[in-house]
């Protein structure tokens, strides 16, 4: 029943999505022909003849209906400016962010966890300070500049790693480390609060009085009661992420959705633009009905109230 | 302890998934990334040692685009940097050499008829497209008509073959080109790019598909295009008839070129430098400056032709109707140091409404204009513009304000100019309202709501002047100056059908220095294209137009 209704939510966020995209392009001044015809050298005919076979010049209803009902029977559509389907496209681009996506919440959860524990076990001594100083670091660092520092350092300097492309392990690495140290810095702090609250309740006394180990205490008890705001927050994180590869894949010129979609909305290629967010609403609804069910697994409590 | 199991297991779970995920993406995407990489070793396998005696044949050539391509379909794309990779695929009819006369390419020879209505071209009879169709008569005829029909949707292309109409097949090799009205730039649009000639065959079978599975009759045969990944061309082996501008007549001696798109600056050129790629197109001014130190790469220059950046007074505003109060902005503008400042003198200045490769262009114009503030003033001092207690010109109690509209995204700069030129008429006492807008064409073309507006057209003919200067027709787009006069209309046409080189240099004197004397715009700078390459990659020239060739290059061990 939950899970019925977690699912019939997530349908209305996905459509509510598409229909608030579709109304914000329609509104926003110009259309696809801006980028393909000069309106210096083109007459006005030319340009009235190429809005209209790229049908840009219907009302908005009409192309409205025509894009739900098409997309309804799975057809969604090709592009405006070069007429590629855009199921192609974005199957094309899909994988190379998700690897990314993935890589980055890993690289996360990693490095959050790890400072985050010790940095609550270590509170105020030099330990804890370095942890809160690479959460804020990865906090306030805006990614399009750390991520050019890694490219000038391990690329461009060293030749550890290549600079560009989105073929194999070896460019993952420097993007997944950019955006990930972002979402390490707010795993840091939660689990680092959450560990701090729960150390100073009573149960943690009682605990450490019948005789238990203080790495049981700590890695068991108190990580484990710690852990279900982290991983509310981890969640949160993969759609952070799923927005930051707008950024990132640029600035390391790796195919992706966050690629196609910043061209198709600077050219206001609707139907790519459509495709694009309805597959990362897809995907961040997804990632939060994980999300969900896994405090089920984490916290008996939640499995035996369901 | 029950407990530590559960512990333990969400995070190797997750851990474990997230893991598996990443690599089994990274090892799908890698595959695709492996193939490539024995693509070009075995390419580069196949290098000829005897051949090898003057230019080093073979090797892969990696070029770093700065944005990525819409279509490979010459007669769908409105993108410079489409141009470059379509400009290895096709050929054209005709080739312009910089000195701007017209040469054969795929056409032999050709005649125009006396009223100037009618070409009729002789076409080579060795040529073949990359997938097998002869090239011949029928087939130009289907790709000046696919321009026409509107399912092809084409873009600039069908500005570029206006005023073409019609065209009959004579014979197997020759056809005949029929126009609405003369036209001395035609010649020179159909050397362009974006009027190439594609395959009938695969044209026809691909539809509206065609710019992603691009053939042409080119020096280098599309292989893939991975969407804002890279672009792989392969020498066409059977590639026999390059045009005078390039030195190899033959096929080309390198085995292909990857185009790699890296938008961001830093890495783009970074990676030459650290020998990622061996070229780079689009160096930003504060790198032109930095790599002309380095030793391992060169830097490669040339300057388009056809309008430089201008920015045009609309005449229909009051004051910018009276000459005077247009030659007190020139007069008040320090363009030099707008151009250095901003560019950090790697562009050049530019002094006409032509720019300098372009035919016609009236070098005595350079030097002409000088800023001069004092005179300036005098200017709007007579003709009522006096200034107020703010330090701004009032009239008839109302301000003098100029509304100065640019584009986004802030293309080479033209932003800060646009900003500079605010202040530099604070001084002259000018409220400048600069307004950025996404819309261009609402704003500019479809209100004219904008006192001065700028723009730059890369073009083959000095004819490019004509929509902005020529009297516009009531139920046509307005021209961006606005200008309305009788003579230079005159000129403007007789420019258009003088078959008369010498005399058509100077019809277009004539109008350069009416259009500067009456300040009738402001011209900015000229935009060079530029490539840094590392030192081993030789033979990249350009052509025209300042596109890049590369059926001359070759990479040197």
């Amino acid at each position: 029943m939950y899970i019925a209704q977690r699912i019939l939510s997530s349908l209305l966020v996905i459509a509510g999505s598409l229909v608030l995209v579709f109304a914000i392009l329609y509104v926003l001044p110009g259309d696809p022909t801006d980028a393909m015809i000069d309106p210096s050298v083109a007459t006005p005919e030319m340009v009235a003849n190429l809005k209209h076979q790229l049908g840009v010049d219907q009302p908005f209803y009409i192309q409205f209906t025509r894009y739900i009902s098409d997309m309804v029977r799975g057809d969604f559509g090709n592009s405006l400016l070069n007429s590629e389907p855009v199921l192609d496209k974005i199957l094309e681009h899909f994988p190379a962010t998700l690897a990314l996506t993935a890589a980055s919440a890993l690289v996360s959860v990693a490095i959050g966890l790890v400072l985050g524990v010790l940095s609550a076990i270590h509170r105020n001594g030099p330990i804890d300070f370095i942890a809160r100083l690479v959460g804020l670091f990865g906090i306030s660092m805006p990614t399009f500049w750390s991520g050019i520092l890694l490219i000038v350092l391990f690329s461009l300097q060293l030749g550890w790693f290549p600079a560009m492309g989105s073929n194999g392990w070896k460019t993952l690495v420097l993007p997944a480390l950019t955006l990930g140290i972002v979402g390490a810095g707010f795993i840091v702090r939660m689990v680092r609060s959450s560990m701090l609250d729960i150390i100073d309740e009573h149960f943690m006394l009682t605990l450490r009085s019948k005789g238990l180990s203080e790495r049981a205490v700590m890695y068991r008890h108190a990580l484990r009661n710690a852990l279900i705001p982290a991983v509310t927050m981890i969640g949160m994180l993969v759609g952070e992420m799923l927005a930051g590869t707008v950024v990132i894949e640029t600035v390391f010129s790796r195919q992706g959705i966050g690629r196609i979609i910043g061209d198709a909305l600077m050219a206001k290629d609707l139907p790519v633009v459509q495709g694009v967010i309805f597959f990362t609403a897809l995907i961040y609804v997804l990632m939060n009905l994980l999300v969900d069910l896994s405090y089920s697994i984490i916290d008996p409590r939640v499995r035996r109230s369901a | 302890m029950n407990r530590s199991r559960y512990l333990r297991r969400p995070f190797q779970t997750s851990a474990a998934l997230l893991l598996a995920l990443t690599l089994l993406l990274s090892a799908c995407a890698s595959n695709k990334g492996s193939s490539n990489n024995s693509n070009q070793s075995a390419a580069q396998q196949s290098d000829t040692p005897a051949a090898a005696a003057e230019v080093k044949q073979g090797g892969v050539l990696t070029y770093a685009l700065a944005t990525s391509p819409d279509s490979l379909d010459p007669h769908r794309s409105g993108l410079a940097v489409a141009v470059r990779v379509i400009r290895t695929i096709y050929d054209s009819l005709v080739v312009q050499l910089p000195d701007n006369s017209i040469k054969p390419w795929l056409a032999t020879s050709w005649e125009i008829s006396e009223d100037g209505l009618s070409y009729t071209f002789k076409l080579r009879q060795d040529v073949k497209f990359q997938d097998g169709t002869p090239f011949n008569a029928e087939a130009v005829k289907y790709n000046f008509d696919r321009i026409l029909d509107p399912a092809t949707k084409a873009a600039n292309a069908a500005a570029l073959l206006a005023p073409y109409q019609s065209s009959e097949v004579i014979d197997e090799y020759t056809i005949k080109l029929n126009l609405a009205t003369p036209s001395r730039a035609f010649l020179g649009n159909l050397s362009q790019a974006l009027l190439g000639i594609v395959s009938p065959t695969a044209a026809k079978k691909d539809g509206d598909q065609f710019g992603l599975n691009p053939v042409g009759t080119g020096p280098f045969k599309f292989v893939k295009w991975e969407q804002n990944a890279e672009i792989q061309v392969v020498k066409n082996p059977d590639y026999n008839w390059a045009p005078e501008l390039v030195t190899n007549a033959g096929a080309p001696y390198l085995d292909g070129i990857t185009f790699k798109i890296v938008p961001e600056e830093a890495t783009r050129i970074g990676s030459v430098q650290s020998g990622q790629v061996l070229a780079a197109e689009t160096v930003p001014p504060q790198n032109i400056v930095a790599l002309k130190g380095d030793s391992k790469v060169q830097l490669l220059e040339a300057n388009t032709v056809g309008l430089p950046y201008t920015l045009f007074f609309n005449q229909e505003h009051a004051p910018w109707n009276d000459v005077k109060a247009r030659q007190a902005v020139q007069l008040a503008v320090d363009v030099d140091s707008i151009v250095k400042t901003l560019y950090l003198g790697t562009y050049d200045r530019a002094w006409s409404p032509l720019t300098p490769g372009t035919f016609g262009y009236d070098p005595t114009l350079e030097n002409g204009v000088k800023p001069d503030l004092e005179k300036a003033g005098a200017l709007l001092d007579e003709i009522g513009w006096v200034k107020g207690a703010d330090g701004i010109r009032e009239k008839d109690g109302k301000k003098l304000t100029l509304h100065y509209v640019d584009g986004t995204p802030n293309r080479e700069k033209r932003n800060d100019i646009a900003v500079i030129i605010q202040q530099q008429l604070k001084a002259l006492g000018i409220a400048v309202e600069v307004e950025i807008t996404k819309d261009v064409r609402t704003v500019v073309y479809t209100n004219g709501a904008y006192d001065l507006y700028g723009n730059s057209q890369v073009n083959s003919d000095p004819n490019a002047l004509y929509p902005f200067y020529h009297t516009t027709d009531p139920n046509a787009l307005k021209s961006l100056t606005r200008l309305s006069d009788p003579e230079i209309d005159k000129l403007l046409e007789q420019g258009r059908v003088e078959t008369d080189d010498t005399k058509r240099a100077d019809i277009y004197k004539q109008i350069q220095h009416y259009i500067i004397d009456q300040a009738v715009i402001l011209p900015i700078y000229i935009f060079p294209y530029t490539v840094a390459a590392d030192k081993s990659v030789q033979g990249l020239v350009f052509d025209s137009l300042g596109y890049p060739l590369f059926n001359g290059v070759s990479i040197s061990s």
